[in-house]
């Protein structure tokens, strides 16, 4: 994992929440930055954004922050998932 | 369907629209028909062909050639019927002895002017002269040719795709007509009085230098053959025709294929194709070439590196080999470890199977198709602010706008069809207003004035669209009955607070845009009042920072008039490329299954893995951008990339191609070997839009059959070659035609269930939603209710690109398209469209070219902050100071080397219409043209080493 990958997640997720800054108060906002995240990024990319902003500041705006918190609440209560470097448990191995 | 050849039936003159019928006799038969039509198209409804020239229905009546003349009971004289409408009670005689002599007399006069080389003439059998001269029984020309005429008139075989043989012209000003009427280009006049009129175009100019944008409406509409394909010439008349539908823009026009065996010897537009109504461009009607173009791969082709020679191999080793590396490649790097690129260029069917192929063989989502770098912030905003990820209506509806706002769209080169049809409409009165930085061909063109240009500065449509809304609400111009009964109140009420704070007024904005205050003021003004308001808009609303914000503001002005849910009005998206809605609409991002739902819907999900029998991923795959920052971070290693050369279109090519040369398996499914095949390990070869059957769905969400004209050289259509890597991967395919394919896609998509190849058959083309409770489709959308329900004003705070011009980068870089040309001109490139443009050149005003002593072309090196380029500068007032603008159509030109990695926050859509740049007169290529062309002759060797090979079965295509 390269800080350059971080640094374009951190620089997404900056992006949404200020685009989505007239939607409401910073909670609303934050909700819905995080509801974003949750329908559109991949499990990846998801995983990598909580867990490296979990109580550290790797460069997120304060609604952004608020908003990945949101987010690792909302993945919590969906695990577990696929295990990760799992094949496709349909395919026939050959 | 196979046809053998025959025209398309010709009424003589339009169709009337009215509802009142009038009843007459024609020939002593009852007749009844609409009020308006003329006796001419009444005779011909009722099964009489009245012989003429000069009449087409395509076209108004002129009644120049006299040839249709009839006798109507108490009329005097011999009235023309292509001119004399229908009358309540009217008796119309077509044929007599006295009529017969008239017209003898007249076609005698013709004849006496025109070469009698029928038999070596290339329109020999489909001449309307020749047939009109036997319908009348001419048998002798009384005036012989020895006096004064025109037979040996100078032809003119500059347009490469037709010739103009005036010794053949009978003066009928068909093609002075269409080229008004139909293309309303006025490109042609005829020249002279009397004797000496001949058709002119421009001032007497050859048809190359002219203005004609070789649309071909004045060769269809030739009764002669004084204006005729060279293909025909060539080949002679086809025997059999194919309809099928246009590969190239979102149009989507709808074609005969005119066939000699298997080779197309002409595409003729259908008038009866509800999109183009019998109308095409250059590119639909005359740049089929590519297709059989020795380019063309048609073998398999495998190699471990690629810095190998490439080898051919069948279609069951290349499937079999790319399945153990995908396989070994999730055994080592995990199951999200490989993903699949689809094309908005194939079809419905074809991109099902990608998506289905990923998510059910791959099981991932990772898929994601071209559409992600045009038009994903439509998809985005339209289903929230509407409900449905599409346009609202039809292209037929235009003809009922009284007011039309073109937004960063240039449709008369990139949607040449609609271009014509939203003259049409501007010449009949209605009123334009142009948002774009560039002065289009809309802004000013014969008989067409746009009433509003606004220059937007580029990356501030936002804050011009707030604007526009801004005088609306606080002028008190919106639709308050149709908000109140339509739209979300309470949201409505707190984007109404958002946008009547004065920092979005006109006045206000102004700094921001470039746009005079007034101008907007009024703009905004004549879209609420003028009566029916329709938006089209382009990429140049999407690929922005901020494009899913633009496409929701797009969607609030027209819900704050009341400008959506009937003919004249809507919300309409001009899609790049030919199945862009398609893609979309067949599942191909990474979040969501065919028909727009989301891929953590459980129900949803569960109907899927029903029919395909597996379990799906709940989660959301990887989109274009991300796949190629995993591929660079060593996460991502196998791509199936199917019809889009991403290497050439995705923008920062740099990073494009690092990203390429870091996956460990890339299988390029193509027609030629195109940039990205360059950095390929497998290449499948494709099959042209002619070789396979499946349909289209266009910018008006209508779903049109593609049909096979021939067979694919390949021996597969792509949809094949996709199901055998699908069953070689252990993901069961047994589709024996795309019907089938149809079928399923009908069973698992709400909006698709009524669709089916037959009734596709029956109805020509369908709109979806198509079900039970719309069986023949929906041409407008949105009617009675939106389909999320109420409509939803979302909040458009304008947020600038971080993507800025300062003393380094002081001008701003947009890119567009050009008419002869489509998209990275893998097509176009391959036919004589090139004779148009060849080469991508840089717009630069006049004021800022002076500042830096260029002149027109001159090189000039293009600096941005992520890459640079070549180009040769033209010197034009099109483009405003401060912002400069070229194409992408030849790879050479590295477009998108300059171009960033920036992108919309809502769809990662790339924002090509924004880059920051220098520009420098220079004297050599950049350094990235001069790697592209070593790159390029490497990867062209290692092509060639491979056909080289012993047996080579690719030989006979080159």
């Amino acid at each position: 994992m390269s800080q350059s990958k971080l640094d374009r997640l951190v620089k997404m997720v900056n992006q949404i929440a200020l685009n989505m800054s007239a939607n409401g108060a910073d909670k609303m906002v934050a909700d819905q930055v995080a509801q974003h995240l949750e329908k559109f990024w991949s499990p990846p990319m998801k995983n990598l954004i909580t867990e490296k902003a979990s109580g550290a500041d790797i460069g997120l705006t304060p609604i952004a922050q608020l908003a990945v918190q949101n987010l690792l609440v909302m993945q919590e209560a969906k695990r577990p998932s696929y295990p990760p470097h799992s094949l496709n448990p349909q395919l026939i191995q050959g | 369907m196979l046809e053998f050849y025959e025209p398309q039936a010709d009424y003589g003159t339009p169709k009337s629209t009215s509802t009142t019928m009038v009843t007459l006799s024609i020939d002593g038969v009852s007749v009844t028909v609409p009020e308006g039509t003329s006796v001419m198209r009444a005779a011909a409804e009722s099964g009489v062909k009245i012989p003429r020239l000069c009449a087409t229905d395509q076209l108004k009546s002129f009644g120049s050639c006299r040839v249709c003349l009839v006798e109507i009971e108490g009329r005097r004289g011999f009235p023309a019927s292509c001119t004399t409408n229908v009358e309540a009670g009217m008796e119309v005689k077509t044929q007599s002895d006295e009529i017969g002599k008239l017209r003898r007399n007249v076609m005698e006069l013709y004849i006496s002017d025109h070469p009698l080389d029928c038999l070596t003439c290339p329109t020999n059998g489909d001449c309307e002269l020749q047939d009109t001269a036997g319908e009348l029984g001419l048998r002798s020309v009384r005036y012989g040719f020895e006096g004064e005429n025109h037979l040996v008139a100078e032809k003119d075989e500059s347009n490469p795709y037709f010739t103009f043989d005036p010794s053949k012209c009978i003066v009928c000003s068909r093609c002075v007509r269409a080229c008004e009427e139909v293309q309303g280009t006025f490109a042609l006049t005829i020249d002279g009085r009397g004797f000496e009129s001949k058709v002119s175009a421009s001032q007497a100019e050859d048809f190359m230098d002219s203005e004609c944008v070789s649309c071909g409406a004045c060769v269809n509409a030739c009764p002669t053959a004084t204006l005729t394909e060279k293909s025909i010439i060539e080949a002679g008349k086809p025997e059999h025709s194919v309809t099928t539908t246009c590969a190239y823009c979102g149009v989507g026009c709808a074609f005969k294929a005119e066939m000699k065996g298997n080779q197309v010897v002409r595409m003729t537009p259908l008038k009866d194709g509800k999109a183009n109504e019998g109308h095409a461009c250059v590119k639909g009607r005359f740049a089929f070439g590519y297709a059989t173009h020795k380019d063309r791969i048609t073998v398999p082709m495998i190699r471990d590196s690629i810095d190998d020679p490439w080898k051919e191999v069948s279609w069951e080793e290349a499937v079999t080999y790319t399945a153990k590396r995908f396989k070994d490649i999730q055994a080592e790097y995990g199951r999200n470890s490989i993903g699949a690129i689809s094309s908005s260029r194939c079809t419905n069917e074809e991109v099902y199977l990608v998506q289905k192929m990923v998510r059910a063989g791959f099981g991932n989502n990772n898929i994601d198709t071209c559409a992600r770098v045009c038009h994903s912030p439509t998809g985005f905003g339209l289903k929230t602010t509407l409900g449905e990820s599409a346009g609202t209506q039809t292209f037929a509806s235009v003809a009922d706008a009284d007011v039309v706002i073109v937004m960063g769209a240039n449709p008369t080169e990139a949607h040449p069809v609609f271009g014509s049809r939203l003259k049409r409409r501007l010449r009949e009165g209605a009123k334009l207003i142009v948002i774009d930085p560039r002065k289009i061909e809309l802004v000013s063109s014969p008989h067409i004035t746009a009433d509003y240009h606004l220059p937007v500065r580029p990356g501030t449509n936002v804050t011009i669209l707030n604007a526009l809304a801004h005088v609306v609400v606080n002028e008190g111009l919106e639709a308050r009955d149709y908000i109140a009964e339509r739209c979300d109140v309470p949201e409505f009420e707190k984007w109404q607070a958002f946008i009547g704070d004065d920092r979005h007024s006109p006045e206000n904005t102004e700094s921001i845009t470039g746009v005079p205050a007034a101008d907007l003021r009024a703009a905004a003004r004549l879209y609420a009042t003028g009566g029916n308001g329709a938006i089209f808009y382009g990429l140049g609303v999407t690929e922005h920072s901020q494009g899913s914000t633009a496409v929701m503001g797009i969607a609030n002005l027209a819900m704050l008039t009341g400008n959506i849910g009937r003919d004249g009005v809507g919300v309409n998206p001009l899609r790049g490329q030919n199945n862009v809605q398609g893609s979309c609409d067949m599942g191909s991002f990474p979040h969501e299954l065919p028909g727009y739902r989301h891929i953590s819907d459980t129900a949803t999900r569960n109907l899927f893995e029903g029919e395909w029998g597996v379990t799906l991923d709940s989660e959301p795959g990887l989109r274009i951008p991300n796949m190629f920052d995993a591929a660079l971070d060593g996460d991502f290693k196998g791509l199936y990339c199917q019809g889009e050369d991403i290497a050439q279109s995705d923008p920062n090519t740099q990073h494009v191609e690092a990203a390429l040369r870091a996956i460990d398996c890339l299988v390029v499914q193509d027609i030629f070997l195109n940039e990205t095949a360059k950095f390929a390990h497998v290449f499948l070869p494709g099959a042209s839009f002619l070789e396979k059957d499946g349909t289209f769905t266009n910018a008006e969400r209508r779903i049109s059959r593609v049909r096979k004209v021939m067979p694919p050289l390949s021996g597969k259509a792509d949809w094949e070659g996709t199901m055998a890597l699908a069953n070689a991967l252990g993901c069961k395919m047994d589709y024996s035609h795309p019907s089938e394919i149809m079928d399923e896609i009908a069973r698992l998509t709400p909006t698709f269930n009524g669709v089916s190849y037959a009734k596709l058959e029956q109805l020509g083309s369908i709109q979806w939603p198509c079900n039970d409770n719309t069986p023949e489709g929906t041409p407008i959308m949105h009617i009675d209710e939106f389909v999320r329900g109420k409509g939803f004003f979302a909040m458009t705070e304008y947020v600038a690109t971080t993507e800025r011009a300062n003393r380094k980068f002081p001008l701003l870089l947009t890119t567009g398209r050009i008419l002869s040309q489509y998209n990275v001109g893998a097509q176009t490139r391959r036919t004589q469209n090139s004779e148009w443009h060849g080469e991508d050149v840089l717009e630069i005003h006049p004021h800022d070219a002076e500042e830096r002593g260029i002149n027109h072309g001159d090189w000039v090196g293009i600096n941005s902050r992520v890459g640079d380029t070549v180009l040769r500068a033209d010197v034009t007032d099109k483009v405003k100071p401060g912002v400069v603008y070229t194409t992408f159509h030849h790879p050479v030109s590295g477009a998108n080397v300059i171009t960033t990695d920036n992108s919309d926050w809502a769809t990662n859509c790339p924002e090509y219409k924004v880059t920051a740049v220098q520009i420098s007169k220079v004297t050599q290529p950049s350094n990235w043209q001069a790697r592209q062309k070593s790159f390029d002759k490497q990867q062209q060797g290692l092509l060639k080493k491979g056909l080289l090979q012993e047996g080579s079965s690719q030989k006979a295509a080159h």
